[in-house]
Order: structure tokens, then sequence, then C-alpha cells
């Protein structure tokens, strides 16, 4: 049974009197628990929308969206729905709740009513596996915007989330910081939480095992990163190459061969070696 | 000409607080006219407050030691701050949140319109700059900028920059935020700025691959202090210096580096990946002929 079902969503954001802009028309897919996936489109394509109606922030126009079969349009499980798919938004500045970083981890727990000793061990897991335990008692506001993500993929974390979403959260961030919230989503995937990380960054999508990529609202492909990135189908949709991948293609203008589409370093290095020798 | 002259520039935020930080130090810096300088650092490593020193928006602190000069007007003197601002065109982080006028037209005029500017020149520069930016005039210039897409909102922004004409281009982070499209276009037309409008460009940018390519210069900041000053290929080959400073080679570097330590033989100064890729096919090439001669050989000693 797909963790995710997506069936059939549109949604229409009504703009004024006789003007709506569809965002999503008639989108379908599945995910299974553990998958890692890409969720790729230019600004406008309808990514972040669709992000929205996988918690219930939004609820689709029609169609449906089931996370373990529970509809997110049920009122009286919005907080099931919550509970089991955490999201992380993209500003880090916009994301506090509380002056005191444990303070606000447990925010989300204290809602549902976890009882305190189980807050308190929550609150340590959590941000050992974001990697900022000694940060625990200090104020959030001297954090560069890629601990302030760690302390908001915490947060989530403090659920006990089965999924999480990652609404562009590394796009405001320097490389470092991206790093950091990359391996840390890794980390969480490996331990067995399904991870949607909506983003325009082709480097990230590579890492996912499967790229869902939007265009105007629709799903233009879905597919390994491997097929996305040989399709030729990329800039169509307002996306580029990885750097990897598009210094690869260059190659292969310039006599070099290689077998599909190249998407990791390691990949092309032994390839030009291979080649070379 | 030098565009920018500053001389040994301190600056010390909250001072005499516990949380008193000092951001620049001692920093002197000449920027020829006609460049485009690529200011890199990590975060906290002074960048922005040294760029907010060029227009006056922050205010130099120790007024005997230190001093800022564009295009010959001091940073110091009141009386030509004004003017100075009009010159030192500021495109800050998301520059489309500072959009505010109902029209787009109206957010471009703003800028001219503070200059005094007559009425028709104001017109014919809000034009000329949507025009640069590539926004048609007849199709923007009545919307409101908050109908338009991310991408069409940051060039309304960059365009109420320029309607000002300034000699010298400032941009923080100018692709921040931007979807790959997006950011390519912004990229093409910075350069494009620096041909039509402003010929000395400064841009901070945290994507050395992008400052590899479109930089004539690099000038790398470390809490607070200039580490590195150079050419693209001097600065990024310094290569314990950039990771020093907790910033990453361009990929080109990163990956010859790979490909060396593996025995591939290529140069050691490869900075951009065009370069990366010629010198792969050279290579190529040469094993090519090689094997060719061997060829040949093998089959005369048949």
């Amino acid at each position: 049974m797909p963790q995710i079902e997506i069936k059939n969503v549109s949604y229409t954001y009504p703009i004024k009197e006789g003007y709506n802009i569809k965002a999503l028309k008639n989108v379908s897919f599945s995910v299974e628990k553990g998958e890692f996936i890409a969720l790729a489109g230019m600004n406008g394509s309808g990514k972040s929308t669709l992000a929205k109606l996988l918690n219930g922030l939004f609820l689709p126009t029609s169609g449906e969206v089931l996370i373990d079969r529970i509809s997110t349009a049920d009122e009286d499980k919005t907080f099931e729905i919550r509970k089991r798919a955490g999201m992380v938004f993209q500003n880090p500045d916009n994301q506090m709740v509380a002056t005191i970083i444990e303070d606000d981890i447990a925010f989300g727990p204290e809602n549902i009513g976890v009882p305190r000793e189980e807050i308190v061990k929550r609150v340590q897991d959590a941000l050992e596996a974001v990697g900022m335990s000694e940060y625990r008692t200090r104020t959030a506001s001297k954090l560069s915007g890629g601990q302030k993500q760690r302390i908001a993929i915490a947060g989530v974390l403090a659920m006990k989330p089965e999924i999480l979403i990652l609404d562009e959260s590394t796009s405001m961030l320097d490389p470092n910081g991206r790093k950091e919230i990359m391996d840390i989503a890794r980390k969480l995937n490996e331990s067995g939480i399904t991870v949607i990380n909506i983003t325009h960054n082709m480097e990230e999508a590579a890492m996912a095992n499967r790229v869902i990529v939007l265009r105007k609202g629709r799903i233009a492909m879905d597919a390994s990163p491997k097929e996305v990135f040989a399709s030729g189908l990329l800039e169509a949709c307002g996306l580029t190459l990885p750097p990897i991948t598009r210094l690869a293609k260059n190659l292969a203008e310039k006599g070099f061969v290689f077998d599909g589409a190249i998407i990791s370093e390691e990949e092309l290095a032994e390839e030009i070696c291979r080649q070379l020798k | 000409m030098q565009a920018v002259e500053i001389k040994n520039l301190d600056f010390v935020y909250s001072k005499k607080t516990p949380y008193e930080k000092q951001a620049l130090k001692n920093v002197s810096l000449s920027v020829e006219e006609g460049t485009f300088l690529g200011l890199v650092g990590a975060t906290g490593s002074g960048k922005s407050t040294l760029i907010q020193h060029l227009n006056g928006l922050i205010k130099v602190q120790n007024k005997k030691r230190s001093s800022v000069v564009v295009n010959g007007m001091s940073a110091k003197d009141r009386k030509t701050l004004k003017k100075l601002r009009f010159e030192v065109g500021m495109v800050f982080q998301y520059p489309e949140y500072q959009l505010f006028e109902d029209t787009v037209a109206r957010d471009v005029a703003f800028g001219p319109k503070n200059m005094k500017l007559e009425k028709d020149e104001i017109d014919r520069r809000v034009r000329r700059a949507l025009e640069v930016v590539g926004l048609d005039y007849d199709r923007f210039a009545e919307r409101s900028p908050f109908d338009l897409s991310g991408g069409e909102k940051r060039r309304v922004a960059i365009a109420g920059v320029i309607a000002m004409q300034p000699k010298i281009l400032v941009l923080d982070e100018p692709v921040a935020g931007l979807d790959p499209v997006g950011r390519e276009e912004i990229l093409a037309l910075v350069k494009k700025l620096q041909r039509e409008v402003s010929p000395t460009v400064i841009t901070v940018s945290h994507n050395m691959d992008d400052m590899a390519m479109l930089a004539d210069r690099i000038v790398a900041l470390k809490d607070g202090e200039i580490v590195a000053d150079g050419t693209p290929k001097e600065v990024f080959c310094n290569r314990s210096l950039i990771l020093d400073a907790g910033l990453d080679l361009p990929t080109a570097t990163s990956f010859s580096d790979i490909l060396r330590e593996r025995g591939v033989e290529i140069p050691d100064d490869i900075v951009t990946m065009d370069e990366l890729a010629e010198e792969l096919a050279k290579a190529l090439s040469k094993k090519r002929a090689v094997a060719d001669v061997d060829a040949t050989e093998g089959n005369g000693n048949v």
C-alpha cells in the first residue's frame, strides 16, 4: 500500500472575481514508504502548491490526497496528518516560535499532549539527529541560516513523522548550509523516513532516488535522476542539468562515450580515467 | 581610473556592548573602472558590511584612519553623499521584496524622481531601464509589480536601480532563490548591464562556479579581512586558502583535482568547466594519436 496517494488533484488559486490561476491540473502519483523524492520545477510550476497539499495546508479543489489512506480533507484527522507529514519551509527566519531552542522544538509535541518526560527525550533525540545538541538552551537568533533550518527539521522530528517535506528549505542557504541540510535529509531517509524535497537545484535532485518534474501544473516526468537528466526535456521545463552532468554532455560532444546520463562525480571520474588509459 | 578606493577600513558592530563584533579589519581595496569584481567569503565574513560602505549606508567609523572614496567622492563627506548614492547602484539580496509602487513604471521611476530629473527624462529612463532588463515597456509599465513572476519582479527591481544610471553596480547575491533558467537570465543580464550601463560591477556571491566564469578579479574575505585578491585563477587555485576561508573550490577545480589524483594529465590551474572540457578533449586526442602511432608501428613489425 502506498504511503502517499495523490489522485487526480487539481488546485485553483482564486485571485479575484472571475480570475483564477490553475496551479495544479489533474496530478496523480503515489509514494512508497522510504522513498527519497525530488519534486522539481521552475518557479510557478506548482511544486510548492503540491507540497502544501501533502500535509493538508491546502486542500485540493478537486481530487484527493491520502496519507496512509487518511484523506487530508478529513477535518477530524488534520492533526494526525500533520504529525505524519512534517514540513520545513524556505525562509529560516520565519519558522521559530520560541526564543530558546529547546522550547521551539518542544512546541509541536506539547500541542499534541505528549507527556513531559517523553517531550524531554524527543527534544534530545531530535537535536542529536540534526547535530545541534550543544545548542539546546541557546537562543535561535544568533544561528546561521543552515543551523536555523536544522532546528526547524528537529522541530518536525520531535513529532515522530513518517514523512519529511522540505519546501525549498535550502534555497536561501549558503553552500555549507545546503550541504548540512542535504546530509541530514539523507541520514533521516536511511533511517526509514520518506523524504520529499521540493527544489529547483538539480544537484539535489541527483541525490534522490526518484525525480518528479512539474511543468505548468502537470507532471512532465516521473523517473530516476539518470532517466530525467538523459531525457533532454529538462530545459523545456525551465530546469538545467547539474554541472557534472553538463560537463559529461559537453565531453560526449568532444569524443568521450558515456552510457546514458552521468549523475555523480565518482561515475564521471571513473569513465574519464578508463577512456584516457 | 579608480572607481573605488578603500583605505584601512575598520568596522565594529554593537561597539562597547557584550555583542561587540569586528566585522571589518583594516580593509584596503582599489577597484579600477571597468572591472567585474567578485566578492566572496563565508557567511559572516564581512561582505555585506563592506559593500554597504560604498554608498554610505554604513558610515565610516574611524574617520581619521579609514577612507572610502567612490569616483573621487568621499563617503565621509555629507555634501557629496547624495550624489554618491546615485552613482553607486545597489541591488540587495531579494531586491523584489523592496518593490512598493502600484505600477511597474512608477516603481522604476522612484529613483530618477529622487534625483529631481525632468519628467521627460524620467520617462525616457524608465523606458530604457525596462528595455535593458528585457521587459517590454508597453506590456509591463502599467501592471502591478506584485502580479509578476519572481524573475520578472527581480528584473523590475534591477531596472529601478539602473534607471539612476549608476557608474558602479553593486549586487548582493543577485541570483539567490531563482530557478536555473532565472539564474542564467540574471547572470547574462548582469554582464549586459556592465557593457551598457555601469562599467564597474561588484558582485557578492557564494557560487564560485559563477564567479570563476564571470569575474575579472576575485577578492576573498575571511573574518573581516581580505585574504586573497587576484584573477579567478590566482585566487581559486590557492586551494588551502580558499578552503580555509570556508569557501568551496569551483566544481571544475575540485573535479580536476580528483582526476589528477587518479593520474589524468591535465593542468592544475583549471577554474571553469569549459576549460576542463577543453583539456580533457586534448588529453583524449593525444591518447588517440599515441594509439594510432602504436597501431602503425605494430603493423610495420608484422
